[in-house]
């Protein structure tokens, strides 16, 4: 329950800085705000850029956005999707829970797309956490995931269908680094 | 004694009075010349220690003086040019990690590309932030703000070139930095070149500054060299003036000396010679005028011995070859002596003495020639000085110390003559002193008579002192330690009279 508490907290405040922050927010590189946590499952959150005006996506939304569907935030920013490499838990988790498709299927749905010219552009592939805090730092349009220990203020978590990381509702979670 | 006739006893002696008289008589620059003289080396010592000591205190002041200036001049200047160096260096190393980022597909290095460009503009800024702090002219804070400006606006180029880059727009980012990177870049540029420009120029005024105070130090110190060089020429100078005035004086000290020693012996000379003829031409006849003449000559050559010894004694006191041998003594025991001694002398002059001893006085630590001498001295002067009051006192007391505990023996010589004005009371200690006074009345002596008896004094470990008034009178007081423990208890036994004294 108290950890349940502390997460919430960190979570809201991360969401409620001021968006004209973002071009002084510390470095990417940071260290990670949230300490890891030992228990498995971890919520996998969603991050985007500090100056993207998005702070919730339904998941249907989410859905579309992963699956390149979607091209363009509200505010007319291109989207680019930034993605760990395959094989990677969190990845694996965004394919089952988000995509509900297989690698394969993945693949296949983006060389069909990018050949009609339904998507725009293939996601970002970026091999570390660091790698994807960055990326998503640099870029104001790009959306991507992190497990919740590796977010820290330089990106800012959006809420799933109005559900925050630590409600219990909340349907992204990936198994413990340990556990891989 | 007989080294006391050697001509270099009498030199001595000509040079120790010269340098007693000349404090006296000559005008002050001699004097102070005179006081060269006896310390030339050290004076001169003291002058060149003085005069290196102050180029040294100069010449480290400069020093110190030019390595804050450089130091300073480092730290605005050359100092300032590497902090713009390191910008400019950073500037173009945001640039340059900006380009890299074009050069691949790869998105994990397009983000390290970005990271390292975000690095060095972190650096860029903390560089503007800090000259700006730094700046102090006008010019250069308006300078400090528009990089600051330029920076900012490069930035935000750059930030969207960047963006573009990450997310695969190579085309876009390409197009962007050409129409708003690079213009916003060369802004940048242009403004460091131009804190680079005035930096140079501070760099040059302050050179241009410390050349100057180089300038001025060095003719600081060639004239500070020239007045030590003059300083030491002086000193040279005034010592060698001093050592010729002293060797006038001492010719013309020697001269005096001669003439009053000549004076004081020819008129016993006088006396011998003309009795000598009258004896050898036969004019002298019976028993009776042979006795008289005999007593003048045996008076006259008593008088030249007197002075002949007093020349004599005073020499072995100048270079301390005298030395007496200090022993317990009964004061009435010596009085008595000196009282006798002198008798002859007090009678054929007229005087009446009157002694005022205080019963059981307790023994003196003195040397008894030394005491009588001392006494004979200050009773014959008395004689001499006293004039139409012809009366002495010789008094002996026991009195306390002036200075500290315990008690002395005095014995005044009190006379009621023509008295010592007190601004001559300073000088008739001085060898060969005569007070003009005493030379205006004609009264002759050699002046050496109260400078010995003050020496003797001394060299006993008592002391001479003087209370006068000019026609009232003087007292002169010898005074004595008191013999202590067993030296009393053997001071009768130690008594014993010397074959020199003239007790």
């Amino acid at each position: 329950m108290l950890r349940r508490l502390t997460t919430s907290l960190i979570v809201l405040a991360l969401a409620a800085s001021p968006q004209a922050d973002a071009g002084r927010a510390p470095a990417p590189n940071a260290a990670p705000l949230l300490a890891q946590q030992s228990s498995t499952p971890e919520p996998l959150v969603i991050v985007v850029n500090r100056s993207n005006p998005v702070d919730d996506l339904s998941f249907a939304e989410l859905r579309r956005i992963f699956l390149g569907n979607r091209s363009y935030w509200a505010n007319g920013r291109r989207i680019t999707l930034v993605m760990r490499d395959p094989g990677e838990p969190e990845r694996k988790t965004i394919l089952r829970d988000v995509c509900g498709m297989n690698e394969d299927q993945l693949k296949t749905h983006f060389l069909h797309g990018l050949y009609t010219g339904e998507i725009l552009v293939s996601p970002k592939i970026l091999s570390t956490p660091t790698g994807v805090r960055k990326f998503i730092f640099n870029v104001p349009g790009a959306i991507g995931y992190l497990r919740i220990s590796d977010v820290d203020n330089t990106v800012k978590v959006v809420r799933i269908d109005e559900v925050l990381p630590d409600d219990r509702t909340y349907k992204l979670h990936v198994q413990s680094q340990a556990a891989n | 004694m007989s080294r006391v006739r050697r001509p270099t006893k009498v030199t001595k002696l000509l040079k120790f009075a010269f340098n007693r008289r000349s404090t006296y008589f000559v005008p002050f620059s001699d004097r102070l010349l005179s006081a060269a003289s006896r310390h030339n080396a050290a004076l001169l010592l003291f002058l060149v220690c003085c005069g290196v000591a102050v180029i040294g205190a100069i010449v480290i002041r400069d020093l110190q003086a030019a390595n804050a200036e450089t130091e300073r001049m480092y730290a605005s200047s050359v100092s300032g040019l590497q902090r713009i160096g390191e910008l400019q260096y950073y500037a173009q190393e945001t640039r340059r990690a900006t380009l890299y980022a074009l050069t691949t597909s790869d998105s994990n290095l397009q983000v390290e590309y970005a990271d390292q460009t975000r690095n060095a503009d972190q650096r860029v800024k903390d560089g503007i932030a800090e000259y700006g702090s730094q700046t102090k002219q006008p010019e250069e804070t308006a300078l400090a703000n528009r990089l600051s400006r330029d920076w900012a606006n490069y930035l935000g180029v750059r930030d969207e070139v960047l963006a573009s880059i990450l997310e695969g727009s190579t085309k876009e980012a390409v197009s962007l930095d050409l129409s708003g990177g690079v213009p916003a870049f060369d802004r940048v540029r242009q403004d460091l070149n131009e804190v680079k420009r005035l930096y140079g120029e501070d760099a040059s005024r302050n050179l241009a500054n410390l050349v100057a105070s180089s300038r001025r130090s060095t003719w600081r110190l060639v004239g500070i060299h020239s007045f030590t060089l003059l300083l030491s020429g002086a000193a040279v100078w005034a010592i060698q003036r001093s050592r010729m005035l002293s060797a006038i004086q001492l010719a013309k000290l020697q001269m005096e000396f001669v003439a009053s020693v000549s004076h004081e012996l020819r008129t016993p000379l006088a006396v011998l010679n003309s009795a000598a003829d009258n004896i050898a031409d036969g004019l002298i006849e019976g028993k009776e005028a042979l006795q008289k003449y005999g007593a003048i000559l045996q008076h006259q050559s008593r008088s030249m011995g007197h002075l002949v010894d007093e020349i004599l004694l005073f020499a072995s006191t100048e270079d301390g070859t005298k030395r007496y041998v200090l022993q317990p003594l009964q004061v009435s025991t010596i009085i008595d002596s000196v009282v006798a001694s002198t008798e002859g002398l007090i009678q054929r002059a007229g005087f009446v003495l009157d002694r005022h001893i205080e019963p059981d006085l307790p023994p003196v630590m003195g040397d008894v020639s030394g005491i009588a001498q001392c006494l004979h001295n200050l009773i014959g002067n008395a004689v001499k000085y006293s004039g139409d009051h012809r009366r002495i006192a010789l008094r002996a007391s026991t009195t306390p110390l002036e200075h500290g505990s315990g008690q002395e023996i005095r014995i005044s010589i009190v006379d009621w003559g023509m008295g010592i004005d007190s601004s001559e009371l300073g000088r008739i200690f001085d060898p060969f002193y005569r007070s003009p006074r005493v030379q205006a009345a004609q009264i002759h002596g050699t002046g050496l008579g109260l400078s010995l008896a003050k020496r003797i004094a001394e060299s006993m470990g008592g002391r001479l002192s003087v209370l006068s008034e000019p026609s009232v009178g003087s007292t002169f007081t010898l005074h004595l330690q008191i013999a202590k423990g067993d030296d009393m208890q053997t001071a009768t036994a130690a008594f014993r009279p010397s074959p020199s004294s003239h007790v």
